[in-house]
């Protein structure tokens, strides 16, 4: 076992891996936490998600951009990639299947992406159609999947208006699924006029939300951890 | 001063001269649903037809008196051009724009390309010289008549994936900057072409080099020398249009060359105009989908007041006028510029 200096030195590695969107280093931090007998998960929730806690603060502070953060997200795959294999599964009580792509007519998909790797952090199991997606594909895909999450980007207003077809469409088929929408042009008034029940303005936003999300996902790791040690 | 028409009043703003009230027009899409109506046309059809284009983007003129005419409505004409194949969605019966299908540049090791020598005969850009002529021969005497081309980060991100545009931008600036200027060689080559076809003045729409995407430092070291080169070229008036975050960076877009910027919702217009000074043209900045179309006409007459106070050289959207603006709404911002006088 590593011992808690060891770890604190392992954590703080793997955080500034991703905050100096250092690929290399992430990989070997990973590894390193493996070989010392870290929990994966504790790497990555404590490790590669502090460092991207960090990023979205630097990336709303206005010291870092798009290509930044591209890079901080490609440092976290690296070392998630090595960890994830051998993440014990939780039970949360969520379900954690996500459907996710851009809507037809739209070639972005950066914003997309970063919400994915939140999602894939999470330890979700992503269906990502990627982009310029026919509408259709959202709801059979769902239905496919009988995943309870279905996010819809659009970063133009020229497709934004695409989304409400989807929204309806997945309601009439199932009521009970969770739409997040997202993208540039999107706005709670948009999101309440769509009737979906979740949306994030824009690359910072989603971040934010993916964050606020995975840090609810964390309180509720540790009230089970908590519970199972009593 | 005797009644100017949409033409003269736009063109000598263009000069610097004094007109009677700040235009309503734009340098970027302007094609309306009424408008498409009106001629029976449908817009995935639009964007393939020279005279189909051009009728409908002379519409908005006719219909709302909107003071100029501006093809194309799509941003595909460049990237067309060097080989990227398009879709129309000619299926659908939404309003969904052509975007890139099939890029030339799908990672870095692709991305040594040579430019066709015969660029200004291919894909649409004849279609566009005659669009642009058959709305010169239109309404050419009463309004002006513009057209764009993209900025050539912009057309980077159209012809090579935006992730590696971006990430490269950081990493391997000289491979981009390379590349930029062979992009930038395309832009001089029909932005020249639409000038011979006729067109009053061009907008260089580069909004991929947005402070929302790009820090301030990157586009004045990668991008802003191109753009330069570009408007030392550009013979007729020039806009340089960037949306979203702008308030870092119009000194910038203002030493672009550009005889005017244009900015969108998300400038501060009031500072902006501290920054330049009362001289510089700036044009904008009312936001074509949440006011024009969403809002109501009350908003619509608001919302184009504030630009005006605000100090706008000419009341002039965010970005394309989006179709489906109702004629209400429409027609309320042009009564609310037809009355201002400062």
């Amino acid at each position: 076992m590593a011992t808690e200096e060891k770890k604190k030195e392992l954590l703080a590695k793997l955080k500034n891996a991703v905050i100096s969107y250092d690929e290399d280093t992430s990989k070997e931090a990973a590894q390193e936490a493996l070989d010392a007998g870290m929990e994966a998960n504790d790497a990555i929730f404590n490790g590669l998600v502090s460092g991207m806690v960090e990023v979205g603060r630097m990336f709303e502070a206005q010291e870092y951009f798009v290509p930044e953060l591209l890079m901080c997200a490609d440092a976290l795959y690296a070392g998630l990639d090595i960890l994830k294999p051998h993440v014990k599964q939780l039970d949360l009580g969520v379900k954690g299947s996500v459907v996710i792509g851009t809507v037809e007519g739209d070639v972005h998909d950066i914003g997309k992406n970063i919400v994915k790797m939140m999602f894939d952090v999470a330890g979700f199991t992503v269906y990502d159609l990627g982009r310029d997606v026919p509408l259709d594909k959202f709801v059979a895909e769902q239905l496919r999947t009988d995943s309870d999450l279905v996010c819809l980007s659009a970063m133009m207003t020229t497709t934004m208006t695409g989304m409400k077809k989807v929204i309806d469409d997945l309601r009439a088929k199932n009521p009970n699924v969770k739409i997040m929408i997202g993208g540039a042009p999107v706005s709670q008034d948009v999101a309440d006029k769509y009737g979906a029940d979740g949306y994030a303005k824009d690359a910072t936003n989603a971040l934010k939300d993916a964050i606020n999300m995975i840090a609810s996902l964390k309180k509720m790791k540790d009230e089970v951890e908590a519970k199972k040690a009593k | 001063m005797t009644t100017l028409n949409s033409r003269e009043r736009v063109l000598k703003l263009f000069a610097g001269e004094e007109v009677d009230r700040p235009p309503c027009f734009s340098g970027m899409g302007n094609v309306t649903t009424e408008g498409l109506k009106s001629l029976n046309q449908k817009f995935a059809a639009t964007h393939l037809d020279a005279k189909m284009m051009a009728a409908a983007a002379a519409s908005t003129y006719k219909l709302f008196g909107f003071e100029g005419a501006v093809a194309p409505f799509d941003l595909c004409i460049e990237a067309e051009a060097m080989g990227c194949e398009i879709n129309v969605y000619a299926h659908s019966e939404d309003l969904l724009y052509p975007t890139i299908k099939k890029k030339l540049i799908h990672n870095e090791a692709e991305m040594e390309i040579a430019i066709p020598s015969d660029i200004t005969t291919r894909g649409r850009v004849p279609l566009m010289v005659e669009a642009i002529k058959l709305m010169k021969k239109d309404i050419g005497a009463e309004a002006v008549v513009g057209s764009y081309v993209l900025g050539p980060f912009t057309l980077a991100g159209q012809v090579m994936e935006l992730n590696d545009l971006l990430k490269l931008s950081f990493k391997k600036p000289d491979k981009i900057g390379k590349l930029l200027d062979q992009l930038t060689d395309v832009i001089i080559q029909v932005a020249g072409q639409y000038e011979k076809a006729g067109v009053d003045f061009i907008t260089v729409r580069e909004m991929g080099a947005t402070s929302d995407v790009l820090s301030p430092r990157v586009f004045k070291s990668l991008i802003l020398p191109y753009l330069q080169k570009i408007f030392a070229k550009i013979k007729v008036p020039s806009v340089i249009h960037i949306c979203g975050k702008t308030n870092d960076i119009v000194p910038s877009m203002a030493d672009s060359g550009a005889k005017a910027i244009s900015v969108d919702q998300k400038n501060d217009v009031a500072e902006t105009r501290k920054k330049l000074g009362p001289k510089a043209l700036v044009f904008g900045n009312y936001d074509p989908y949440n006011v024009l179309v969403a809002g109501t006409p009350d908003q619509v007459r608001q919302t184009i007041r504030k630009c005006m106070d605000d100090g706008v050289s000419a009341v002039w959207p965010g970005c394309d006028i989006w179709p489906t603006v109702p004629a209400e709404n429409f027609k309320t911002m042009m009564d609310e510029v037809r009355k201002y006088r400062r």
